[in-house]
């Protein structure tokens, strides 16, 4: 017989955990105090905030495809990590957070650091669970991994009252593979399957949307092979990036509001719309009344629940992307569609000529943010995990890095939330110490969570911050020189000494703010693995096109702030 | 899209705050619920809902689906109201009709 606290981490062990991100206090300290016994098989990564716990997590969780485990205490602990829970749900990240709770006769009491954290966390988790016995430790701890893994993962919340972490109950862990009521992943349709088949091979104008469900259900070579076949171009969310490489013949970039100008004017010409593994979020499809209206639309997804909740469609298959493209792959005819990419490749050119080329290789002025992160894949060859707080960094980002395998792109999609980016690349250097980890992050950004630079320092992990300093909230910034009228809100930010906050962190540093510097500051922080700071002074005022504004069509694009895209060009 | 009384049944797990799962997709879509029941079904160990609200053909697939996802949700199914109603309508207003009958005849 052991105590509820040393089941629960010997069924993390069991579970194959061997890192947990946390921050203790009074309601988990029966499960600190026998962590202690565990360290060789268990690391602790001590946070700053619990907020860099989760994020660190998701980091964690997406770079190395294993779910990421969050202990902290019960009160302002747990609901410290609520952001990051409703992050991970939107973005479909398997993490698994315990968190401490009350005395179960103190429930309901008000009492100290007592918060109701099941209703606080029952509609942005994938499951919640208050355990309140040890002898459901076991049990609750199976189930929730099992949950937060299988089908489209998410987050799972397991509520542990002190009862259950200082109560005895028999030691042994069994692993849950079934719950009765829970399907993760349906079984596909055979009947869908051919139907989809032959709507492709009866298709002119082919294309396809994929998203980060290609990454999670492992379908890369899957999706390469089916695009090969069938020759159909395709474009990937933001979550979806890295799961094809960059240089893939059929891939045309990225769509949605930052997207790529092809992507978008193909997604509104196709006469079939192959969406795998996304969920139409509004930032993909802009206005949805005028959404791919003229084509008929396949939507692949292992959540049913996705299909057809924002966009209507032809045709519906839940299922798993990796089995589902596998059989497609077989039924379809082998063909080419040499004259549609053609033309994916002309609208190309044009964004190439009118946005890329003045973005990265500008002739005078400050530096561009695209310039940075343009050397950045130049230097590591494509090859870095890269990590974006959210904003124009983000977006800059994710439009000029480029990626030679898959889970290297790892960003706040569906929350948007500003200070994911320093924890979540310091968690992923955790998951993949072997790859180097690149984040670009504002100013902004990089000051909601700063604190986690003391992670950092303490577990000497070799993080590489790229801190695009335009002294603006730029993203908000750029809003309002668009859409309102110049009027600079709340938007200006008067910025610390950054180069004394990394030597007081003991991170190396270096500031660029003239063109010729940058490309040996990008060489001298990629050459090692320590940690790094690269403060790049950027052009103020920059700004992220092409655009897609809020509440237009895909394809009513503009390339600059008084150019918009025509069919013309 | 027109908008129609729906009955919606639901079996679930009996687990703790699965009342509040089920009535929170129904709060996030501003759907008023008409009315709640939780019962024992007929399958041991198996709670049914049935909730009765007003709403279009898309949204109650949409709320179906939502439903179906949640971990402890075994099966939900909609159906239009009006068959329902009209029998329990004709069935209650049956009852109503004898039973003044009967008093008519008492007095």
């Amino acid at each position: 017989m052991i105590t509820g606290s040393e089941i629960l981490l010997e069924s993390f062990i069991a579970e194959g955990v061997d890192t947990v991100f946390g921050y203790p206090g009074g309601q988990i300290m029966p499960v600190y105090d026998k962590l202690v016994n565990y360290t060789d098989s268990l690391r602790h990564i001590l946070v700053r905030h619990e907020q860099g716990a989760i994020h660190a997590a998701q980091g964690y969780a997406r770079v190395s495809g294993r779910p990421g485990v969050v202990t902290v205490t019960s009160g302002p602990g747990a609901t410290n990590v609520i952001t990051g829970i409703a992050d991970a749900m939107v973005d479909s990240t398997p993490v698994v957070v315990v968190a401490g709770q009350v005395g179960t006769a103190l429930l309901g009491t008000d009492a100290f650091q007592e918060t109701d954290f099941i209703g606080l966390t029952t509609p942005i988790t994938k499951w919640c669970y208050q355990v309140r016995r040890p002898e459901d430790v076991a049990w609750a701890v199976a189930r929730a991994f099992h949950i937060a893994t299988t089908g489209r993962p998410g987050p799972v919340v397991l509520d542990l009252t002190r009862d259950a972490q200082v109560g005895i109950a028999e030691a042994g862990h069994k692993k849950c593979d079934f719950i009765r009521s829970y399907v993760p992943c349906p079984k596909p349709s055979a009947e869908a399957i051919a139907e989809a088949a032959k709507m492709i091979d009866a298709a002119e104008k082919p294309f396809v949307v994929y998203g980060q469900g290609v990454i999670l259900s492992g379908a890369e070579k899957e999706l390469a092979a089916f695009l090969d076949k069938g020759g159909i171009p395709a474009g990937s969310t933001l979550l979806g990036l890295s799961a094809l490489p960059s240089d893939f013949p059929h891939y045309k970039g990225m769509v949605g509001m930052h997207g790529n100008v092809a992507t978008n004017v193909l997604t509104q010409d196709c006469d079939l719309l192959i969406s795998v593994g996304m969920r139409f979020d509004d930032r993909v499809t802009g206005k949805t009344s005028t959404y791919a209206r003229q084509a008929k639309i396949i939507h692949i997804d292992i959540d049913a629940a996705e299909i057809g909740k924002n966009v209507p469609v032809d045709l519906g298959i839940a299922g798993d992307a990796k089995e589902v493209l596998a059989q497609l792959t077989a039924l379809i005819q082998k063909r080419e569609h040499a004259d549609w990419e053609t033309i994916a490749g002309m609208y190309n050119a044009v964004e190439k000529h009118k946005v890329i080329e003045p973005e990265v290789y500008p002739e005078s002025g400050r530096i561009n943010m695209g310039e940075v992160v343009n050397k950045v894949a130049e230097v590591s060859e494509g090859k870095a995990v890269i990590v974006t707080d959210v904003g124009q960094n983000q977006m800059i980002g994710a439009r000029y890095s480029r990626f030679a395998q898959t889970r290297s792109m790892i960003t706040s999609g569906g929350l948007g939330t500003m200070g994911f980016g320093l924890p979540a690349a310091f968690g992923a250097k955790i998951g993949a110490p072997e790859r180097q980890v690149c984040l670009f992050v504002g100013d902004g950004g990089l000051q909601m969570t700063i604190q986690e630079l003391g992670t950092i320092m303490q577990e000497r992990a070799g993080v590489k911050i790229v801190l695009l300093n335009n002294n603006w909230l730029g993203n908000v910034r750029m809003w309002q020189e668009l859409f309102y009228g110049q009027r600079y809100s709340a938007t200006r930010m008067l910025n610390p000494e950054y180069s004394s906050i990394a030597s007081a962190y003991g991170l190396k540093y270096r500031f660029v703010e003239q063109r010729e510097d940058l490309e040996g500051a990008v060489r001298e922080m990629l050459s090692d693995d320590s940690a790094f700071l690269l403060e790049v002074h950027v052009e103020e005022m920059g700004m992220v096109f092409p655009m897609v504004p809020p509440g237009k069509s895909v394809n009513e694009i503009m390339l600059n702030s008084n150019d918009w895209f025509s069919y013309g060009e | 899209m027109e908008n129609k009384l729906y009955v919606v049944s639901v079996y679930t797990e009996n687990q703790v705050g699965l009342l509040g799962v089920i009535a929170n997709i129904f709060t996030r879509r501003s759907l008023n619920i008409e009315t709640l029941q939780v019962l024992p079904s007929e399958f041991e160990g198996i709670h049914r809902f049935t909730i009765k609200t007003r709403t279009s053909q898309d949204q109650i697939d949409r709320v179906i689906r939502q439903m179906e996802k949640k971990v402890d949700v075994i099966k939900a199914f909609y159906y239009v109201d009006d068959e329902v109603l009209i029998r329990e309508h004709a069935q209650v207003g049956e009852f109503l009709a004898a039973r003044e009958a009967e008093y008519e005849s008492d007095k």
